[in-house]
């Protein structure tokens, strides 16, 4: 069903999830950024849809909900060990489509590459979509390209039109609230873009023989191997394992999962010193080919959507969808 | 011709080598202005004076080259600068009150630069307000963090941006960036534990390299804005000196109190035989003593909590 | 309910047998399907966890051969028979026997790239019907780090062993050189229907499959086992993957034929 909701109402539907569920949304956290005086648009906990911040792209993604960027999995006593606990809450996600797209990526690693994840699962079977309506492309997003720019599978999607907000809801028993409301019925579909500044091409004939090309060169030099397009992305799952004893009590301890980065240092190393990988440009063609090849080998589809968080955040200027639209040129060069 | 030198200085002229000519200095709290006040400038240059301009190492402009009787007319022409750049003033049209307490200078600060910890001209600006107009010398300088590119530490007083880094652990992926960076840019005030970083608040000096360096947003800026003030640093011919650290953690409050604070103790203990009424603050508190000067610098003065007053100081310097 | 691979179990520690100052084989009790070329995530709690292969399978029991060389590792070593470890396993797909079954079959391995295979040594070791041939090169940096002497005394007795030593004087007992060095001169009836196995530190398999190609055995003769940094030993972590190849899920053992296609 379709409505238009003013700002008190969406706020007492908000209240009323707020029972069952964190609300996760895109929020502005003041002075939060790198830079001094400069907000960061992140994913928070939000009680009220005046917080969530629909007129810019998030710099951090929603993945840190499913997936914590510090995710305690047991705790260790002198004898024992204690499995932490799971959220208190599920979890209703505001998201983009390209992020929607990403959620199956995460569900690709987590679910389907090997045994299923029992924290990842454990999350996701609690968690309900509110797909946020793209009006316009924002810089760097290149998701018509990458095939994300329309999403179904949500359970409600909002687009926000200055005090009023257009909602599109599947979700039964949410209809019946707002109706209860009184809100005012429309036909609403989510805001969708149907083209970007950045297109992408993904060559057919890529294989990895694209190692052997000259462009990923000028990355040894570029890149500075910070992660940052790793955590940035919403597809990006690789973790560390750390185990740690606490300061105060060295006999109680935990084990917890932390997300690691295929940019960074120490990504590769084996214990007795061995490392691969040690160029930054054998990072980022591993980095990119994992996103446009090797992913869609294993499980179907592109594991980059195309949200252009990565050359959003990258403090050296490089671009991602720049690099794989070289990816042609580098296969006619190793064709050769 | 009859003219009164003192009062010419005090307007923000100078008695210049060439006899009859005289130029005009224009201050700039912050160094940074809008565009459109370099046309007036160029308009009085090209009308009164001889056709350049000097930028100044206090960031203001030296206009060479006036006559003395064109004088009232250049500071008719510089009115609309003096608003511009909110300048106190007393008499509309009748130039600057008074040249004694410099310009503020600033380096360019968190507009531009990525390192500031805060807008350097906006707080220049808060200051001139605050000492403006007056006759005694004082210099003062801010500049944005640690790095001192406004060289503050040669001023009387010098205003070092900080920012307290906070740490969310959960935000934390252990890739140790912040650490290296301290390390290599910075004190080394970081260093690991269970994967994560710990700070020696002590050591750190608040550069934000960890925050700046920090890919995932575990470190960040403390919301409060915190300073370094240096004191005392002077050029000169007798015993030029670099200014030493006198509160870390200091906020801005405290900063204007304490510098107004100095004007009712230079007021007090300057030498009344002077050459030209001026003497540098260094050697009146050379004279006084440090802790008398500090009597004074902090009267009514309530610290935050986290500053750490240096205490006494001593300063090194070239003697003669 | 989904199972919660990350809690590891508790195992105890039935022996430990010293190889060299810092080697040591941990005899764990387990029971369970575990085929060598596997292995196991090793913990100590507030220490860690590193993935170890399954150097040995018996009845009530695996070894773990285990070398000194990180966090981890370091602390095992504080531990004696008795005390527990904690372990998650087995992983990875190991060494598949039937693809060795009634042929000619040459290992080659260096440092504690024996323990991987050793699984697969000693049963042909002891099954000689079940082989057409059998030659072991193995290779060592020196006499100090041979690792399994009583193993390689035994299996002298019972295939064509070569032990050879990077460096040093040559004895009865090893020769010296790399295991490359020896390659060229296997008898083999059929180096057509030969079967390899490699495993070891990078380069040295990448030498000895070439010489193995050299000799005409085909590439689809040739198994190779890869270490990398398995983290999880779960497909998740990420740390081991190679283009869309999870060596802890796929691997760690390959055939060359696949092995071949994975650049790091």
């Amino acid at each position: 069903m379709g409505f238009h909701v003013n700002e008190s109402q969406f706020d007492a539907w908000l209240t009323e999830q707020r029972k069952t569920y964190d609300i996760y949304a895109p929020m502005r956290y003041a002075g939060g950024n790198t830079f001094s005086d400069v907000d960061c648009i992140r994913y928070g906990k939000v009680s009220s849809i005046s917080e969530i911040v629909f007129d810019k792209k998030s710099e951090y993604s929603f993945k840190e909900v499913l997936s914590p960027i510090s995710q305690t999995l047991f705790f260790f006593t002198e004898n024992e060990k204690k499995e932490a606990d799971p959220p208190k809450k599920g979890a209703i996600i505001f998201l983009r489509s390209c992020d929607l797209h990403a959620l199956k990526r995460l569900d690709d690693m987590y679910l389907r590459n090997g045994p299923e994840d029992y924290y990842y699962k454990r999350i996701r079977d609690n968690i309900k979509i509110v797909l946020i309506g793209c009006k316009q492309s924002f810089e760097n997003c290149f998701c018509v390209s990458m095939g994300t720019n329309i999403s179904e599978n949500y359970d409600m999607s909002v687009n926000a039109q200055g005090s009023t907000y257009a909602i599109n809801c599947k979700d039964n028993a949410w209809n019946q609230f707002f109706l209860d409301l009184g809100a005012s019925r429309h036909l609403v579909v989510p805001d969708q873009v149907h083209e970007n500044p950045v297109k992408v091409h993904i060559p057919e004939n890529l294989t990895p023989d694209v190692a052997r090309a000259s462009m990923w060169e000028q990355y040894n030099k570029r890149c500075i191997n910070c992660g940052r397009c790793n955590f940035v992305c919403p597809s990006c799952t690789c973790f560390a394992m750390q185990d740690i004893h606490y300061c105060d009590n060295a006999n109680v301890g935990e084990r917890r999962r932390v997300w690691s980065s295929c940019m960074v240092d120490k990504f590769t190393d084996v214990a007795g010193g061995g490392s691969y990988r040690k160029k930054n440009g054998e990072r980022m063609r591993f980095k990119v080919l994992h996103k446009v090849y090797s992913h869609k080998k294993r499980h179907g589809c592109h594991m980059c959507v195309g949200c252009g968080r990565c050359d959003d955040i990258c403090p050296e200027y490089i671009s991602f969808s720049h690099c794989v639209n070289q990816l042609e040129n580098a296969m006619k060069e190793v064709s050769t | 011709m009859d003219i009164n030198t003192a009062k010419l200085k005090k307007n923000a002229f100078r008695v210049t080598k060439e006899r009859g000519l005289t130029a005009s200095r224009i201050r700039v709290p912050g160094g940074h202005l809008e565009a459109k006040y370099l046309g007036v400038l160029q308009h009085i240059a090209e009308e009164y004076g001889n056709g350049t301009i000097h930028i100044t190492s206090r960031q203001g402009f030296e206009i060479p080259g006036i006559p003395f009787d064109k004088m009232d007319a250049v500071n008719e022409a510089l009115q609309g600068i003096i608003e511009g750049l909110e300048i106190n003033q007393e008499a509309k049209n009748e130039g600057y009150p008074a040249a004694g307490t410099r310009n503020i200078t600033a380096c360019i600060g968190n507009r531009v630069c990525p390192y500031a910890c805060y807008d350097t001209t906006a707080l220049a600006k808060r200051i001139e307000k605050a000492v403006f107009p007056n006759d005694l010398h004082f210099k003062i300088a801010v500049t944005g963090c640690p790095n001192d590119c406004g060289k503050v530490r040669m001023h009387d007083f010098g205003i070092m941006g900080m920012t307290e880094p906070q740490l969310d652990p959960n935000r934390c992926i252990s890739c140790g960036a912040c650490v290296k960076k301290c390390e290599k840019k910075s004190v080394g005030a970081l260093t690991m534990q269970n994967y994560r970083p710990i700070r020696d608040a002590h050591k750190c000096i608040g550069c934000g390299e960890c925050v700046i360096n920090c890919p995932n947003r575990a470190w960040t800026r403390s919301e409060q804005k915190y300073y370094r003030l240096t004191l005392l640093g002077r050029t000169g011919k007798k015993n030029p000196r670099m200014g030493e650290d006198f509160i870390k953690w200091v906020d801005e409050e405290t900063i204007i109190k304490i510098i107004l604070n100095t004007y009712d103790y230079v007021k007090e203990y300057i030498d009344p035989n002077a050459p030209g009424g001026k003497e540098h603050i260094g050697y009146i508190v050379d004279r006084t003593g440090f802790e008398e000067f500090k009597r004074w610098a902090l009267k009514d003065v309530v610290l935050p909590e986290n500053a750490e007053v240096m205490t006494p100081v001593y300063w090194k310097g070239i003697k003669y | 309910m989904v199972r919660n691979d990350y809690i590891p179990f508790p195992s105890e520690i039935l022996e430990v047998i010293k190889h060299t100052d810092i080697e040591y084989t941990f005899r764990m009790a387990f029971r369970g399907k575990v085929k060598p070329g596997q292995f196991f995530e090793v913990s100590i709690p507030k220490y860690g966890e590193a993935p170890i292969s399954v150097s040995g399978i018996g009845d009530g029991f695996v070894d773990l051969t285990i070398r000194r060389v990180g966090r981890v590792t370091n602390e095992v070593f504080e531990h004696y028979v008795g005390n527990t470890l904690l372990l998650r396993g087995p992983y990875g797909n190991g060494f598949d026997l039937k693809n060795y079954k009634g042929k000619e079959l040459v290992i080659i391995a260096g440092g504690t790239g024996v323990s991987p295979v050793r699984g697969v040594i000693s049963h042909f070791a002891e099954n000689e019907k079940q082989r057409k041939g059998m030659t072991l090169i193995a290779g060592f940096k020196s006499a100090n780090d041979i690792l399994f002497k009583e193993d390689f005394r035994n299996w002298r007795q019972k295939m064509d062993l070569i032990l050879t030593l990077d460096s040093g004087e040559e004895t009865a007992e090893h020769k010296i050189g790399l295991v490359t060095k020896y390659i060229p001169d296997l008898k083999l009836q059929d180096v057509n229907k030969a079967v390899a196995i490699v495993v070891g530190p990078p380069a040295m398999m990448r030498f000895s499959v070439n010489g193995l190609l050299d000799r005409g055995f085909k590439e689809e003769n040739i198994w190779v086992s890869y270490e990398r940094k398995m983290c999880c030993g779960l497909g998740k972590c990420g740390h081991c993957r190679i283009n869309d190849t999870y060596i802890c899920l796929d691997g760690p053992v390959f055939n060359y034929t696949v092995g071949k296609t994975l650049i790091d």
